[in-house]
C-alpha cells in the first residue's frame, strides 16, 4: 500500500493551510513573472513563470489529497459503516497513487526546470533528465524518501545559484531569496526522515512555512524597491 | 560589460530621461541622454506616442516631449522587472 498520510493526526488541517500559503506565495511569483514576459519577451521569465506553476500545482494536489483523506476518508471511517469504509479506501487507494504521482512529477519537473535557467543544457540531456525524474518518481512508490532526496539536491543547487548572484550583487532581495530557498531545502531534509516518527512532518512543514514566508518577503522586498525608485524620480 | 540594450531598455531609458527632467525634454536632449542616433529616437518617439507612453507638445515655439500617466506606470512596471531580473539573477 502506498504512505500517504505522514501527518498526525492533531496536525491534520494545519499542514493543508501551511501549503495553501506555499502555494499562493508561488503563484503570485508566477503570476508576476507572467507580466514581465509580456513586456520583454524574455524565455527566462516564461521558464520561472511555467517552473513556478508546477511547483504550485504539485501543492494544489497534495492539498486534494490530504484534503480528501482528512475530511472525506478517515472521517467516514469513523461514523461509517464498514463496506461502505472499504469502497471508500479502495477508491482513495487510486486517488492517492494518482495525486502523488501527480505532485511529485508536478514538484520534480517544475524544480527541474528552475534549475534549468540557471544551467543550460541542450536537448538530450533534457530528455536524459527528464527520463531520470519520471524513473525516481516511480522508485519513490515504495520508497518515499527518494522523491524528497531528489527535491533536497535540486533545491540545494537552486539555492547555491541564488547565494552565487548574490555575491555579484549584494542585494538585500537576492540574499533572501537565497535564504528562502536554502530554508526550503532544509524542509526537504526533515521529510526525509519522516518513517523515524511523524513529527520529522512537522517539523518539515514548519520549515517550509518559514522558506517560503521568506520568499515572500523576498518577493514583496523586490516590488517595494522598483517602487521606492519609480517615486524617487518622480519627485525630482 | 554590460550586453546589447533590448528594445524595452531603450524605452526604459528614454522614459527615466523623461522624468529624470521633470516630465518633459526636449528630443535633442532625450537622444544624448538616451544615447540614440536621430534616427533610432524619431522611430520610438512615434511608437511612445502610438502606445500613449508619452505625448509631443510645442511650448514657446520649441518642440518637447512629456511622460503620459500610462508612461509613468509603465515605468513602474519596468523598474520593478529590473529589480526582480536582479534578484532573481535571470
Amino acid at each position: 500500500m502506498v504512505q500517504v498520510v505522514f501527518s498526525p493526526k492533531w496536525f491534520w488541517g494545519k499542514d493543508i493551510f501551511i501549503d495553501v500559503i506555499a502555494l499562493l506565495v508561488l503563484l503570485s511569483i508566477a503570476v508576476f513573472a507572467t507580466r514581465y514576459y509580456k513586456i520583454k519577451k524574455s524565455k527566462n521569465y516564461l521558464f520561472l513563470a511555467i517552473s513556478f506553476c508546477l511547483i504550485a500545482l504539485s501543492f494544489f494536489s497534495k492539498i486534494l489529497i490530504n484534503f480528501t483523506i482528512y475530511y472525506q476518508v478517515l472521517h467516514t471511517k469513523v461514523i461509517g459503516s464498514m463496506t461502505y469504509t472499504q469502497t471508500i479506501l479502495q477508491s482513495s487507494e487510486i486517488l492517492s497513487f494518482s495525486g502523488l504521482f501527480l505532485y511529485r512529477l508536478f514538484t520534480l519537473l517544475g524544480l527541474y526546470m528552475l534549475y534549468s535557467i540557471y544551467e543550460k543544457q541542450s536537448k538530450a540531456n533534457i530528455v536524459l533528465l527528464i527520463y531520470f525524474i519520471i524513473v525516481s518518481i516511480f522508485f519513490s512508490k515504495e520508497e518515499y524518501y527518494i522523491f524528497y532526496l531528489t527535491c533536497f539536491i535540486l533545491f540545494a543547487i537552486i539555492s547555491n545559484r541564488f547565494y552565487q548572484n548574490y555575491g555579484k550583487n549584494k542585494e538585500k532581495a537576492s540574499a533572501m531569496l537565497a535564504a528562502s530557498f536554502s530554508v526550503i531545502t532544509i524542509s526537504q531534509a526533515f521529510f526525509m526522515l519522516v518513517n523515524f516518527t511523524k513529527h520529522f512532518y512537522v517539523a518539515g512543514e514548519v520549515v517550509q512555512l518559514i522558506g517560503y514566508v521568506i520568499l515572500l518577503t523576498a518577493f514583496v522586498t523586490v516590488l517595494r524597491h522598483g517602487r521606492e525608485k519609480n517615486k524617487g524620480r518622480h519627485n525630482r | 560589460m554590460e550586453g546589447k540594450r533590448t528594445k524595452v531598455d531603450i524605452i526604459g531609458d528614454m522614459l527615466s530621461s523623461i522624468v529624470g527632467k521633470g516630465g518633459q525634454i526636449k528630443p535633442t536632449h532625450l537622444m544624448y541622454k538616451s544615447n540614440m542616433s536621430h534616427g533610432q529616437m524619431k522611430t520610438y518617439i512615434d511608437d511612445l506616442v502610438q502606445k500613449d507612453l508619452i505625448k509631443k507638445v510645442k511650448k514657446n515655439n520649441f518642440d518637447y516631449v512629456i511622460i503620459t500617466d500610462k508612461g509613468h506606470e509603465f515605468l513602474q512596471k519596468l523598474r520593478e522587472m529590473k529589480e526582480f531580473e536582479r534578484a532573481f539573477g535571470l
